[in-house]
């Protein structure tokens, strides 16, 4: 991707000279793109760059990095790791706790206990199956988002979704602190706590260590089965949680609130230059590729090109990136 | 009729020379053996006139022109066949499917199975009698497996055939086969190139036999001409080695103590390493040596506890324990610096810093956060200590010489409490001044805290040099022990090699 | 008894019980029960039109999985094939336009390109740049849906009314009797599924067919034994693109609609189905006729479930549990033999 930015732009490579430090390049590519996005897109679409615009980007994008902790979780500890049920895990808590809460602050404990509950069982399923019972990950998730989705249809048929969420929820979620959207309140300190652990605790070292080169952290005495286990563990629990801000974000719970998620936290972690196989990446790249992704959406949909091209664009882009990191596999 | 000469090869891998005067005459209807011990280049000898490997130096005739191959296939071509072991079968395929795979014929649009089956029955009748070409691969036994590897060679009818030990799989039975019909095959005008560490199957089974010892060819023998003497050849594999003179064996201070540190019983279920006990003496540096691929990084292994085929009690210091898991040899204070440092020692796109702190984070107390600044100081503690030539700490692991990345793998240890240090072949491919470094560094950490160490070197005058007692594997079992005066190059790649 | 003759009682038993130790074996056996319990559920199950019906509501996922299956085997898998069907159907009734029949010619030419076209993108990923293949399917599965989406944001679209002929024959009026009465007993989708199987059949003799399962068993060896392994990988991508393209035939036949959301459940149904019938994910192994068997299993309780007065939500669910069984019960068979 830099080498393409650096023919392009060649201004592009002074710029991200050898005083640039490494680490932060990619996640300045990414940035870099997005302004592009932007400054295209203001040319284009009269009313697109504006901060009002922008602000409403970041919110949105913000619900696409919480859920994109959930897969750079999985992902980075290896071994194909992929979890392909986190929107519906999201959906299923929304559609159940809506009616504990009926709108009230007094359920908001249990909803968290209930959320909680579910996503530990999901979690631990697609752990067991993939690590111990050493399924692809990508069938395991995917069957549970099915099933997911079915006990979400099961519970759906025949009557309506009541419920609503709490108002801290809704507060969180879906309001506005002046023109600041609230949600970034949450995922700031998320943030912050994300890359704190990835960085700075062993867990995080673990985790990488574990993605980079299995063989090697099993040699240093690391239970590789039970990290990897605990991943899926945990990215069942966030996106379960994420799923009370979704309701608080949308009011009411419907059946496919959490689905169209998956794709783009999976296109986000590619995008944030976190390799697939893991080992390596850093959460602040997640959450770039998360507003790049959000502006691309917009702008397509401000071109009049809706869904499509939104569905549209995510493939491709995601096609295309996975070739460019096939490519410089090869060539080394 | 001289097929096959090459005169003067090189070749060299980084900085480490593989060949600097490899020299091969192959005549068609002859078997030629290739003996050497390990990293004598016969291995990479093969590879080159295969065209797996290009040389960087010499010449090479076949069949009266010279010739440069790329790859393989090229070499293919023009009628030399390679065989390793079991690189190129298809596990989901039936025998006769795999021997011909890649060459199928076809009548119109479909495949000639019939043919197909003829060809494999031709071969593998004579080859292995009895054998039903309809099994599938993944069923066959490994000594079936090499014989399909061997007969899917001979399918491209080649004019040389190179066989680089295909007897180490195979049953007694299967060997007397399998000469058999190289017998035939070199009668019917194919030239035969015949790796193996069993001498007495050299003997054998071959016409003439070139010797290779330090990267060069240094003895040719007719067995039309001269006499088959066992005694001749292995001093020729050992040679007068000028370096490695006994005097050269820096005892250092012998260690007053002799206290058993470490007591080891294996019990395995495995092909690859048999039964053994062993002891080590506190300060003690014991040596395992033998012929590449003989079981030593699997005693390594189930030592360290990594060997889930493998049962390994253990008495160290008077506590005994059953290791199942890398981490209960880790807690013992036993640490293993495992045999490929890339693939098992280091996370290669990491930081130096990360991959000496990582094993740390293995030990259950430790705690949620990492105190960066202490363990920064630790690791340049480290890398002042071992001499690791990095630019910063931050640098990635991949960008050291092989010599420094060894010294990470041990590095990453110093820090524990180490009583037992499992070394699998840590000077591979590393450049002389870090080779001296490291082992100087072991020996200091044997005589002055009185850690037992496990050495197995693959380089015998390495082993000679430094081994207080060397124990010889072969075939996964422990053939002999040495000590004290015994222990010389020569003695121990002899007995490497005559064992049986 | 004399030697000769225990020999002819004995060996029959041998034969059964060997066959029955195969993995398949299982998948048939589940096959015959389930049939039998649909069959008695069901009362008219063995009349006619009830059969007709039958084949019919599973001829999309039976020639899906067939199609998926060829993918796994050369070591591959594809998770855009439900949402490829989807777009083929809008790309059918896109072109097609009710009272003008040539355009269906027109519609079935491009399809078809169309249909190329994904199988190409796919094997390029996957044989080619060497992308897991899980990802980058999953990647253009997004693509397809989001060009379905362009050309029919909503079910729709046209059909030309001779297109019928893909479901019911006798439904179309140039038709001659022959045909027609033939239609009464063997459906259009039963041919599509016959011709399905004959195209696997040809090329599961051809050099390209060995090379599939040599590509899924082992890609290394296959490749240093000279095998083009992109170039198969590709052509694998490219029957299952055909096979698509017949099950879209159908269901545009059936239904004169095209819609960009159909075909999502059918993905993960069709890998349901491969791995029901038997086929190993990791390749190499397995026969293409059963993920025909698979798909019926799956069919059939999906029908237990209707006839159970069990609401038709629970679809998913239940396909999503048996796909987990289906892949578990393997697995936990073989981790239990590799602890003794």
């Amino acid at each position: 991707m830099e080498t393409f930015l650096k023919k392009t732009f060649p201004w592009y490579g002074w710029l991200l000279g050898s005083w640039f430090p490494v680490q932060y390049r990619k996640a300045f590519t990414i940035l870099f793109l997005t302004v592009l996005l932007y400054a295209g897109g203001g040319v284009v679409v009269p009313g697109f760059l504006t901060l009002e615009q922008i602000l409403l980007t970041l919110k949105l994008a913000a619900f696409i990095a919480l859920f994109g902790l959930c897969q750079m979780i999985v992902i980075v500890a290896g071994g194909g790791g992929l979890d392909l049920s986190v929107g519906y895990t999201a959906t299923l808590t929304a559609v159940l706790t809506a009616s504990i809460m009926d709108g009230r602050n007094a359920y908001l404990g249990i909803a968290l206990l209930v959320a909680l509950v579910l996503g530990l069982l999901v979690g631990f399923a697609n752990g067991v199956l993939t690590s111990y019972l050493k399924l692809p990950p990508l069938v395991v998730t995917l069957a549970m988002a099915d099933i997911l989705q079915g006990i979400v249809n099961a519970y759906v048929a025949g009557k309506a979704i009541t419920g609503r969420p709490s108002p801290v929820l809704v507060t969180l979620a879906a309001k506005l602190t002046g023109v600041f959207p609230n949600i970034l309140f949450v995922l700031i300190p998320v943030a912050v706590l994300a890359i704190l652990v990835f960085e700075r605790t062993k867990w995080g070292q673990v985790l990488f260590g574990v993605g980079a080169n299995e063989r090697t952290a099993y040699l240093c005495g690391i239970d590789v089965k039970k990290v990897r286990f605990l991943t899926f563990v945990a990215s069942g629990v966030l996106a379960s949680l994420i799923g009370l801000l979704l309701l608080g974000n949308m009011g009411i719970a419907f059946k496919d609130m959490g689905s169209n998620y998956v794709m783009p936290s999976i296109a986000a972690v590619v995008v944030g230059g976190v390799p697939l196989a893991g080992g390596g990446g850093s959460y602040f790249g997640v959450i770039l590729g998360s507003i790049f992704l959000q502006a691309l959406t917009n702008l397509l949909t401000a071109l009049g090109l809706g869904d499509a091209g939104k569905w549209l664009g995510f493939g491709i882009i995601l096609f295309a990136m996975l070739s460019v990191y096939a490519g410089n596999r090869r060539s080394r | 009729m001289v097929i096959l000469e090459a005169r003067g090869i090189r070749k060299h891998f980084g900085g480490v020379v593989a060949l600097s005067d490899g020299n091969l005459r192959c005549r068609q209807g002859r078997i030629t053996g290739l003996l050497g011990a390990n990293g004598s280049g016969k291995s990479t000898m093969s590879k080159i006139i295969a065209g797996v490997y290009r040389p960087d130096g010499g010449e090479i005739w076949y069949k009266g022109r010279p010739v440069h191959y790329r790859n393989p296939s090229e070499a293919k071509r023009d009628g030399i066949a390679l065989v390793f072991q079991n690189l190129s079968l298809v596990p989901d395929l039936t025998v006769w499917q795999n021997v011909v795979l890649g060459m199928e014929k076809s009548r119109g649009i479909f495949l000639d199975n019939q043919e197909a089956k003829q060809i494999a029955r031709d071969i593998l009748s004579k080859l292995l009698p009895g054998l039903d070409i309809t099994r599938k691969v993944y069923e066959l036994s490994p000594g079936e497996m090499q014989i399909v590897e061997i007969a899917k060679a001979i399918a491209e009818r080649p004019q040389l055939l190179i066989l680089d030990e295909p007897t180490a799989a195979l049953e007694h039975a299967q060997v007397k086969s399998l000469f058999a019909y190289m017998r035939a095959l070199a009668q019917s005008g194919v030239a035969i190139v015949f790796t193996s560490h069993r001498l007495w199957e050299v003997m054998e089974i071959c016409d003439d036999v070139t010797i290779f010892r330090n990267g060069a060819t240094v003895a040719y023998i007719d067995f039309d001409q001269e006499e088959k003497d066992p005694e001749t050849i292995i001093s020729h594999i050992t040679g007068e080695t000028v370096r490695s003179s006994p005097a050269e064996r820096t005892f250092g201070e012998k260690p007053e103590s002799r206290e058993v540190l470490l007591r080891a019983h294996i019990r395995s279920k495995v092909k690859s390493l048999r039964d053994v006990s062993l002891e080590l003496a506190r300060g003690e540096i014991l040596g395992i040596g033998g012929l590449a691929g003989q079981g030593q990084n699997e005693l390594l292994y189930a030592l360290a506890g990594s060997f889930p085929g493998v049962q390994c009690e253990v008495e160290i210091e008077g506590r005994k324990i059953v290791l199942r898991r890398p981490q209960d040899a880790i807690q013992n204070g036993i640490l293993l610096v495992p045999g490929d440092r890339q693939k098992e020692g280091l996370f290669l796109e990491h930081s130096v810093y990360s991959n000496m702190v990582f094993p740390k984070f293995g030990l259950s107390r430790h705690p949620v956060i990492i105190p960066e600044k202490k363990y920064r100081g630790e690791c340049e503690d480290i890398v002042r200590l071992l001499s690791i030539k990095v630019s910063s700490l931050d640098a990635p692991v991949s960008t050291l010489s092989g010599g420094n990345q060894q010294k990470v793998v041990v590095g990453k240890w110093l820090s524990f409490d180490v009583k037992v240090f499992l070394l699998a072949d840590p000077a591979k491919g590393v450049d002389i001044g870090a080779k001296r470094d490291l082992y100087e560094y072991i020996r200091r950490l044997a005589r002055e805290r009185g850690i037992g160490v496990i050495l197995y070197a693959s380089d015998h005058e390495e082993l000679a040099q430094y081994a207080d007692r060397v124990l010889v594997m072969y075939e996964g079992g422990i053939v002999a022990a040495l000590t004290g005066e015994d222990i010389s190059e020569e003695t121990i790649t002899a007995t490497s090699v005559r064992a049986r | 008894m004399d030697a000769a003759r225990k020999g002819i009682v004995v060996l029959p038993f041998e034969v059964l019980k060997r066959a029955l130790l195969q993995p398949e074996a299982s998948s048939l056996l589940m096959f015959f029960v389930l049939f039998g319990i649909t069959a008695i559920l069901q009362e008219n199950f063995f009349e006619a039109k009830s059969i007709v019906r039958t084949i019919n509501s599973f001829a999309p996922l039976i020639l899906l999985a067939m199609g998926q299956a060829i993918v796994i085997i050369s070591g591959g898998i594809d998770l855009s094939s439900g949402a490829a069907l989807s777009l083929l159907t809008c790309v059918l009734t896109t072109v097609m336009k009710k009272d003008d029949p040539i355009t269906g010619v027109y519609a079935l030419i491009l399809a078809f390109l169309v249909a190329l076209g994904t199988g190409v993108v796919n094997g390029l990923g996957i044989g080619y740049l060497r992308i897991p293949p899980v990802i980058v399917t999953f990647a253009t599965s997004y693509a397809w849906l989001g060009i379905a989406l362009f050309l029919r944001p909503t079910p729709g679209g046209e059909s030309v009314p001779w297109f019928r002929v893909f479901y019911n024959m006798r439904a179309v009026e140039g038709v001659p009797e022959v045909l027609k009465s033939l239609g009464n007993y063997v459906p259009p989708a039963l041919l599509l599924i016959v011709g399905a199987c004959v195209l696997w059949y040809i090329v599961s003799r051809t050099r390209t067919g060995r090379y599939i399962y040599a590509v899924g068993s082992n890609i290394e060896s296959a490749y240093v034994s000279g095998i083009n392994t992109g170039k198969t990988q590709m052509l694998a991508c490219v029957l299952n693109a055909v096979l698509i393209f017949l099950a879209a035939l159908f269901f545009v036949g059936q239904n004169q609609t095209g819609d960009a959301r159909m075909g999502g459940p059918l993905t993960l149904r069709s890998i349901a189905a491969v791995v029901v019938g038997g086929i190993a994910l990791s390749g190499g192994r397995g026969s293409v006729y059963l993920a025909i068997v698979g798909a019926l299993i799956l069919g059939f309780v999906g029908r237990i479930i209707f006839f159970a007065n069990v609401p038709n939500a629970y679809q998913t669910l239940v396909s999503g549990i048996i796909v987990i069984a289906a892949i578990a019960g393997p697995a936990y068979a073989t981790l239990r033999r590799e602890l003794r």
